[in-house]
């Protein structure tokens, strides 16, 4: 089976509303590789471009709580490449930390990162990308999406709702899940959870969007809730002032961004 | 009165035992809720305000109590690092990690911590530290390079030496240790390695023991029993009499213990003491009877006529040493400790009823047996004693000798003693304060052995914390509405009346936080102000981003811990510490924060440094984050930043140890006071023994004080006698100065079984005295004569006096055999105890009452007698 697989969190979203009819009927169903693509297509490549505002509440296995905000840059590229700027505004302290992201499926990112209180450019050393986002239950690759060609991908079930996908990882050393089963809504494709699953059988985390809106035409998961099974916790995340289609230039995703952030992409959109 | 009751409890017997059957049976049928609790933590009272502290940093920091699982490979050139070593540490740190109890996301070993490093100039890396186990020596050399790098876990995950690593397992309840250990030690008796594992760790060390604990329970206790029996056969020569001390001794045990358990008190270190206690105080009042009716029966007497005078004669001393003992042991509800207040108070409840079986019961069992066994065991006693030499048995004449030899000497005696409470004056003044659960196990006990060997490698397995909270945090709420004011009333005045909304958003942001998550209401109240901001009209939005900013740096003042002066303070702090040697090491959010720094930077020794604002620390922090390890950050900082946490490891679990640390911290306070609006306190395991050690002794010093004064007050008022009275405490103060003084002189420590020890010693020392005073004045009112008075007093009671020591000292031998420390140092302290207040009152009494007879008998008495 040579699918492909969507990805539990859903940062980038839109959906490419352009790229699927919106029914899909029992009959023609398609095939598990498609709606994989589909779904991946949906939740990290809706619209050429986007723009978001992530406000995430962390709250620990202990019950404490953290917040984060901070605003996401989106770009299309050829071949599934995609840039990202992420700038954060909050906490206070670390307002102007920035993580600038080369998504190259198939092989490895390109990552940067520009901290302000300590004026330093770094990049980060492609690696395990399931580390935690910022403290968060996010890991990095929920954030741009895990390629789809990481795993093998089986339809499992088709319920009036839903496409249950199970992927497995081709190299299941690289990851600490020994499969995970996504839930796909038939008619936007979206994934709409996600439950990874260990060695003993037993689910350990959960990725739920909690909230679906159409904006400029693409549906769009605006509630995120990334779970820790396991040990309890979780993050919720709410995406708002969402755009898509903005035209932004690629310029703004260069190492330059990282010291000097584009305030007008940044700026949320008049009401 | 004594003969009363004597004939009262002969003449009922049958009611006797059913009576004594029927408590028996209902409290022993109490015995099987038992529940053995060995936390030392429990030795302070739940609302203790450390214990409470300490609980509260453990909730706080998210710390667990952890099993210490230790790696040594001390013949590899490369110790623990290299290929094999490693790859047996990566599995048994996967294996672990799947045992049931284990808290998997907490669990520190090389193969679950990350490496952050500058890979590259310009480029950082989070990764595994081990993702998978070496195959090459060249791997696993470039894991030590990593980890040698890392100051949090150098010395503590891997040793210094290079040749132990170390796994630290949390666990979900200690209650589990014994079996997850176990399980641990099933993984690693299959693993392919031919490296030395020692698994240790408090919890471990509280279960094991309360696991043998148990087994000396059903081991010690009775094998005591068996040779107090048998001496007493000896001594008696009558089976059938023999048995009812032990009867009654049992009788007692079970009643005490059944009535522990079943009023709800769980079975702690200290009450399974409780029967090796109750086992001698309640057959040496048996002994008492029995001695004196072996003594006074005569072929063909009547055996109740006997007993009834023998209770008689008996009863006064017998009530009264009971009651000393007691109000010995009663005295330990005194100390602040709950599990040697139980102690001490079922003790004394078991006395108690051991001397109403033994006024009771006794006779009843004596007058039940055919005459024929009394007559039996009568002959048998005389033959065996006239088989010494001529009229006099072996034990008469020793006495007799005793007596004379201590009133014709008594001058020199008397000077003797003085010198031994010079010379125990010195010793005890020599005595240091010192436990340590660790050394509760006898030297050779594999926990010990773990201890040893993982201490001498590590920077120490013992932990203790030091918190600072900034404590201002209350007024943050007043402050923000301070600073609101204006901007609401600049608002009111050009005509926008948002009050309204400020304080309905206000209250919505508090509610779901208590008052003391001012942190998370802020954050509340940012997103909301935000929303408002956005959602308002469009005129309106600036007065809402100025509220909102002003929250916003409320909450980022609010944050102490993101100071690069605070956590200098504490980087100070710890330096200080360590260069002195008085911590192994130490670890808080500074190490973590220059380790980050440093290899975000440059990877160079030099930036190792924390950075020089708060946004600096803050972003390295948020660095660390992007980790797999997020969350171990709360174990050094709270989310809201007001309490950092210093973990310490100390090599030595001793009380003494962690003392000098509290008193080095003291003193660097002394020297660098805390920043203004910032408290400390003490929490860890190790601090809580060294707490509980402190309110042991100072009340074990209240107990003892009180109940010398009490039992002085006893002897005074039996004797009806002043003199008498304190010629009575004498011997026992002369025997518990010898003893103390001893335990200095040879350097044992005052622990915790020691000071229990004390108030026991109080007790049962005076007993002696008491059956020897209260003989000798009978015989002295009798004749007239003090001296033929005190050669009465050294036949038979001095007899029943000797046959007691002899019978409980050796009784107890079989406590030395015992694999826990504090069962050997009770059994040797209370062989001890009888044997020298056995000594001391058969000399010393005599040859005071020699040097000054005037005084205890009156001139009248010492006249007669000197012309005699």
């Amino acid at each position: 089976m040579k699918n492909r697989v969507l990805r539990t969190l859903v940062i980038g979203l839109g959906l490419a509303a352009t790229a699927f009819a919106p029914a899909a009927s029992a009959q023609d169903r398609p095939s598990t590789m498609e709606i994989v693509k589909r779904a991946n297509q949906a939740s990290f490549y809706a619209g050429d471009d986007g723009r978001t505002e992530a406000r995430m509440r962390i709250v620990g296995s202990s019950g404490r709580e953290q917040v984060r905000q901070f605003t996401m840059l989106r770009r299309d590229g050829d071949q599934g490449r995609q840039q990202y700027l992420v700038v954060f505004s909050r906490p206070a302290d670390v307002r102007g930390t920035v993580f600038l992201v080369e998504k190259n499926p198939g092989a490895d990112d390109n990552r940067w990162l520009y901290l302000p209180g300590l004026d330093l450019v770094r990049r980060i050393a492609p690696g395990d990308k399931r580390t935690s986002f910022v403290g968060s239950h996010v890991y990095y690759e929920d954030v741009s999406g895990r390629d789809i060609q990481a795993d093998e991908h089986e339809l499992i079930e088709t319920t009036d709702e839903h496409y249950v996908v199970r992927s497995t990882p081709k190299d299941p050393d690289s990851v600490e899940f020994a499969y995970f089963d996504t839930r796909i809504d038939r008619d936007t494709f979206l994934p709409m959870e996600s439950e990874y699953v260990n060695a003993d059988g037993k689910i350990y985390r959960r990725m739920k969007i909690e909230e679906v809106k159409e904006i400029d035409g693409y549906p769009t998961g605006v509630r995120m809730r990334m779970e820790d099974v396991a040990n309890g916790g979780h993050t919720l995340v709410q995406f708002r002032y969402n755009a898509y289609d903005l035209g932004i230039p690629e310029s703004v995703f260069s190492e330059r961004s990282l010291r000097n952030p584009p305030r007008e992409w940044l700026q949320r959109p008049e009401r | 009165m004594g003969r009363l009751i004597a004939r009262f409890s002969m003449r009922h017997r049958w009611w006797v035992f059913g009576v004594t059957l029927a408590i028996v049976v209902a409290t022993g049928l109490l015995i099987p809720r038992l529940t053995i609790d060995t936390d030392p933590e429990n030795m302070l009272p739940a609302d203790q305000p450390d214990r409470v502290e300490h609980n509260r940093i453990q909730e706080r920091f998210d710390l667990h109590d952890m099993i210490v699982v230790g790696v040594v490979n001390e013949q590899h050139p490369e110790g623990i690092f290299n290929p094999q070593s490693l790859s047996a540490l990566y599995q048994l740190s996967e294996s672990i990690e799947d045992i049931e109890g284990v808290i998997e996301q907490d669990m520190l070993s090389l193969a679950t911590i990350d490496n952050v490093e500058q890979v590259s100039p310009g480029t950082i890396s989070f990764d595994w530290m081990m993702s998978e186990p070496p195959s090459t020596q060249a791997e696993a050399d470039s894991i030590r390079r990593a980890i040698q790098d890392l100051p949090m876990f150098y010395g503590t995950l891997v040793a210094e030496t290079d040749q132990a690593a170390g796994i630290f397992v949390p666990i979900e309840s200690k209650d589990e240790s014994h079996r997850i250990a176990t399980e641990i030690q099933g993984i690693i008796d299959e693993l392919d390695s031919n490296d030395d594992f020692h698994i240790t760790g408090q919890p471990v060390a509280q279960d094991t023991f309360g696991v043998e604990m148990f087994q000396q329970m059903a081991i010690s206790a009775p094998l005591a029993g068996l040779l107090i029996f048998l001496l007493m056969l000896y001594f008696f020569r009558s089976l059938p009499l023999v048995v009812a001390p032990m009867l009654l001794a049992m009788a007692t045990v079970i009643t005490a213990m059944g009535l522990l358990i079943g009023m709800g008190y769980t079975v702690h270190i200290m009450s399974s003491m409780i029967p090796i206690f109750l086992m001698p105080i309640a057959v040496v009042d048996s002994i008492h009877v029995l001695s004196s009716f072996a003594d006074r029966c005569r072929a063909g007497d009547d055996k109740q006529l006997v007993m009834a005078e023998v209770i008689q004669s008996l009863y006064k001393p017998l009530i009264f040493t009971s009651l000393t003992t007691s109000v010995g042991f009663a005295s330990l509800m005194l100390t602040p400790i709950p599990p040697v207040q139980i102690f001490g108070a079922f003790v004394a409840i078991g006395v108690l009823f051991a001397i109403v079986l033994s006024l009771t019961f006794l006779p009843a069992f004596v007058a039940a047996l055919p005459q024929k066994t009394v007559d039996g065991m009568v002959s048998r006693v005389r033959t065996h004693e006239e088989s010494g030499k001529g009229a006099d048995c072996r034990l008469c004449r020793f006495m007799s000798a005793t007596g004379r030899f201590a009133t014709r000497h008594a001058t020199p005696l008397l000077v003797t003693f003085a010198g031994l409470v010079v010379v125990a004056v010195y010793g005890i003044n020599q005595i240091y304060i010192n436990d340590n659960p660790t050394r509760w196990f006898k030297e050779d006990h594999r926990i010990r052995v773990a201890d040893r060997v993982l201490n001498e490698h590590f920077a120490g397995t013992y932990e203790a914390y030091i918190v600072l909270e900034q404590t201002r945090v209350g007024d943050l709420m007043a402050t923000l509405n301070e600073r609101a004011e204006p901007v609401l009333d600049q608002a009111a005045e050009d005509g926008h009346a948002i009050r309204k909304d400020w304080s309905r958003i206000l209250e919505q942001s508090r509610s779901g936080n208590t008052e003391n998550e001012v942190g998370a209401t802020l954050d509340e109240l940012m997103f909301a102000l935000e929303d408002q901001s956005f959602n308002a009209p469009r005129d309106q939005a600036q007065y809402w981003d100025e509220l909102l900013s002003i929250t916003e740096r409320i909450r980022s003042e609010a944050q102490y811990f993101q100071k690069p002066e605070a956590l200098r303070y504490m980087d100070n702090m710890q330096t200080w510490l360590e260069e002195r040697d008085h911590v192994g090491k130490s670890s808080s959010l500074a190490d973590l924060v220059q380790t980050i720094n440093r290899e975000l930077v440059s990877g160079e020794p030099q930036d190792y440094r924390i950075p020089d604002r708060p946004s600096g620390v803050a972003q390295t922090i948020l660095s660390y984050q992007s980790s797999h390890r997020p969350e171990d950050l709360w174990h050094f900082v709270s989310e809201d930043y007001e309490e950092a946490s210093i973990w310490l490891q100390l090599p030595s679990g001793d009380n003494r140890a962690m003392q000098s640390v509290v008193d080095a911290v003291e003193q660097y306070k002394d020297n660098h006071p805390l920043p203004e609006g910032v408290d400390m306190t003490w929490g860890g395991s190790t601090y809580i023994n060294l707490v509980w050690q402190g309110e042991m002794v100072e009340g074990m010093r209240a107990a003892l004080l009180s109940a010398s004064v009490f039992v002085l007050a006893m002897m005074i008022l039996l004797f009806r006698s002043f003199v008498f009275g304190v010629l009575a405490v004498l011997p026992l103060t002369l025997t518990i100065a010898l003893i103390y003084g001893v335990m200095g002189l040879i350097g044992k420590p005052y622990d915790m079984p020691v000071a229990v020890l004390s108030s026991l010693s109080l007790g049962l020392s005076v007993d002696f005295a008491i059956h020897f005073i209260q003989r000798l004045r009978a015989e002295a009112a009798e004749t007239g004569n003090w001296r033929q008075a005190i050669d009465a007093v050294f036949e038979e009671p001095a007899r029943a006096i000797t046959r007691n020591a002899i019978v409980i000292s050796l009784g107890f031998l079989p406590l030395l055999a015992a694999p826990l420390v504090p069962y050997i140092t009770v059994g040797i302290f209370l062989a001890s105890i009888m044997a020298l207040s056995a000594v001391v009152t058969l000399l010393m009494l005599p040859a005071i009452l020699r040097a000054i007879p005037s005084l205890f008998f009156g001139r009248e008495i010492a006249r007669a007698t000197r012309q005699e």
